[in-house]
């Protein structure tokens, strides 16, 4: 029986929430020779192997086909693999290792606020300078792809593996195209990010590689791991509301639904007026309050663990793109 | 194991009249420094490139073109600044992202000839005869000039921010009409300057320096990274000039009307000469150039009714300065050009060279073995 590889990030924060993400969606990663092994299994899921991977060489595999799925961000997806939506798919954000890729040039080019102002002084730093303005970035692909949209054209790419933010002031590149989370360090080190500047709003995704060799068994532990997903996804997007009262009728929530952008995962209130409802957190108050105007006189709302629904839409989104 | 690859006998023959008619063969290294190529063409070569770093991190690349190699050792040898011809074949290396990235080319560069209009009809001729020796006589040929937009934006006192622009996106024509937009647009475009371009309206070089010292000073920004006080200071006046004065009118549909211009070289000098005289623009020197070349061509027995001139006709290459042109097969049975060069007076200098005259091109070896069918 062939075997199911997850690709997980080995070190840092990004393995620390892979790994309580994973745990909370019921699959725990158990490293059976303690923190240098690096293969792994699921506590329960004979099928499933784990890969103790840096987010590098997990892009990479992806791409290659050579692992199943891998959590990695999708700027390194993007950057990394060439045509990468031919290649991996991108099933769901995880919504941890948020960072922006920008472009940023140094505060006192108060001249320059956005890609045409860029474009402008890259020409005359060019016809000035006679030579091209640096950018210092490790994401060349997202980089090039990004300034030819813009129509800019002078420039150099000085490939900087680490510290770029700093290269600015080291005199070693003008400006940078670096990932920001919050903006502190570009502007600690002087640095301005461009109006437009913004490539991409990254944040680390569950990747599936198409090309994996996706036998029958790996699918059917595929269908069972994305369905834990799922369910675990559904289950963090909304708290449960629970309230009982003559009055709740379809209309109420029609209205519940506009206003709030609540479901209801078991249709309308029952004929005593039960009613479960599906509502994004920070709603919940609000929502109670309308359910009390309207006549309710309690209204439960707890965390959820786990939506299990018939449709399983990770895997239909995986089956969609490996046919 | 492959038999060893013998070279197509007509490339050979090709190679061996280039040498006849006096360039000399060279064959420059094949792994090259990787900083000229993306200095010169710019960055988005880099994705068609084969790049490797050495111990010391310098990046290397295997040649994606022979012009640049040829001109770097030309500029390295005592042959420097005086005149020059050599000529190649052997492979080139570009990833495609498909099929091989080893490409055999053939070509000629000449360097240091002053009479640049002869050079030119020389060149084409040879082109030409690269076609004919893989059996194709008329090829369909598509030609430019660099040097005549040039010489229209020169003539047209435009500020020189926008000047500098407009040269740059003539290789990117999509851009080049969104310039025209924002000219003729003018004033009102960008509010958010507006405050501090009004304030530095009529300011000289060393009040606007004061002043974008004192709000840098006012921000609390104490260091300037890549570009000095009076660069920033500059580009503020240069805005501020640019800001006062939209492009009439009459001199967009002029840029309109010249860059629409197309068909055989005699036809569309006489409709530049036209327009030129209109609209009260200086074409004259760079049109008699023009047309000197033309009766060159036609002197070297090329039918000029054969060759589709239009102005707007570049090759996406911003070192090319005067003629540009491609070959193509007539029939459609290749995907790109057969043969491509052009004139690149800029590139010996830009290479940190003298700075001299040059003209060349490339025969796509295979491009042409394919459409010739079997030896």
């Amino acid at each position: 029986m062939s075997r199911l590889v997850l690709a997980v990030p080995s070190k840092g924060r990004l393995q620390e929430n892979a790994e309580s993400f994973l745990g909370r969606a019921g699959l725990k990663l158990v490293q059976p020779r303690g923190a240098r092994e690096y293969r792994g299994t699921i506590d329960g899921y004979e099928g499933i192997e784990v890969a103790y991977l840096s987010a590098a060489e997990i892009t990479q595999q992806l791409g290659q086909g050579a692992v199943h799925f891998g959590i990695t961000g999708e700027d390194l997806v993007r950057e990394m693999i060439p045509q990468a939506d031919r290649k991996v798919v991108l099933i769901e954000g995880l919504g941890f290792g948020h960072a922006n890729v920008v472009v940023a040039v140094p505060q006192a080019w108060i001249d320059v606020r956005n890609m045409a102002d860029l474009d402008d002084v890259a020409t005359a730093f060019r016809h000035k300078r006679d030579r091209r303005m640096r950018v210092a970035t490790k994401y060349v692909n997202l980089t090039r792809d990004f300034f030819a949209a813009h129509g800019v054209a002078d420039y150099r790419i000085v490939e900087s593996p680490g510290a770029t933010e700093g290269a600015p002031a080291a005199g070693t590149a003008e400006l940078i195209v670096d990932i920001t989370s919050t903006g502190a360090t570009l502007a600690a080190n002087g640095l301005k990010v461009i109006e437009d500047g913004t490539i991409l709003r990254s944040q680390a995704n569950l990747v599936a590689a198409r090309t994996a060799d996706w036998s029958d068994d790996v699918r059917a532990i595929a269908r069972v791991m994305l369905d834990r997903i799922a369910a675990h996804l559904r289950a963090r997007a909304y708290r449960e509301v629970r309230t009982r009262f003559q009055g709740c009728d379809e209309k109420l929530l029609a209205a519940a639904r506009k206003r709030f952008g609540v479901e209801s995962p078991f249709g309308g209130p029952t004929s005593s007026g039960m009613l479960t409802l599906h509502c994004p957190p920070r709603e919940i108050h609000a929502l109670a309050a309308f359910l009390r105007e309207h006549g309710a006189q309690a209204v439960v709302i707890a965390d959820i663990d786990y939506v299990f629904t018939a449709e399983n839409a990770l895997y239909t989104r995986l089956a969609d793109a490996i046919g | 194991m492959p038999a060893p690859r013998q070279p197509d006998q007509r490339a050979s023959a090709l190679i061996a009249s280039y040498e006849a008619a006096g360039y000399a063969r060279v064959e420059p290294a094949i792994l090259q420094p990787a900083e000229p190529f993306l200095d010169l063409s710019g960055e988005d070569i880099r994705r068609r490139m084969l790049i490797l770093t050495d111990a010391a991190s310098n990046e290397l690349c295997l040649r994606p073109d022979l012009t640049i190699p040829v001109a770097r050792d030309y500029l390295a040898s005592p042959a420097a600044g005086q005149p020059a011809k050599y000529c190649y074949l052997g492979p080139v290396f570009r990833d495609h992202g498909a099929g091989s990235a080893e490409l055999l080319q053939a070509g000629i560069e000449s360097f240091g000839r002053a009479d640049k209009a002869a050079a030119d009809a020389e060149t084409v001729a040879l082109a030409l005869e690269a076609t004919a020796r893989f059996g194709l006589t008329v090829p369909d040929v598509r030609m430019g000039d660099v040097g005549l937009f040039a010489a229209l934006l020169g003539s047209l006192q435009l500020a020189p921010a926008w000047q500098r622009r407009l040269i740059k996106d003539f290789n990117r024509k999509t851009t080049l009409a969104h310039d025209l937009e924002r000219l003729a647009l003018g004033p009102g475009t960008r509010p958010e300057y507006h405050g501090v371009l009004a304030a530095l309206a009529n300011s000289d070089p060393a009040a606007a320096h004061a002043f974008v010292t004192d709000l840098l000073s006012i921000a609390g920004i104490s260091t300037v990274g890549g570009r000095s006080v009076g660069e920033i200071a500059d580009r503020f006046l240069e805005q501020s000039a640019l800001g006062a004065a939209t492009l009439p009118r009459d001199t967009r549909t002029l840029i309109e009307r010249f860059l629409s211009v197309t068909g055989d070289p005699p036809a569309a000098a006489k409709v530049l000469r036209t327009l030129a005289r209109d609209a009260g623009v200086a074409l004259e020197p760079a049109l008699d150039a023009f047309e000197e070349r033309s009766v060159l061509l036609a002197k070297r027995g090329l039918d000029l009714r054969a060759i589709t001139f239009a102005t707007a006709f570049g090759r996406g290459f911003d070192y090319y300065t005067g003629m540009v042109f491609e070959l193509h097969d007539r029939a459609g049975r290749s995907d790109g050009q057969l043969v491509a060069g052009g004139r690149y007076d800029g590139l010996p200098a830009r290479l940190g060279g003298v700075s001299v005259p040059a003209v060349g091109f490339a025969v796509w070896i295979e491009r042409l073995a394919a459409i010739g069918g079997e030896r």
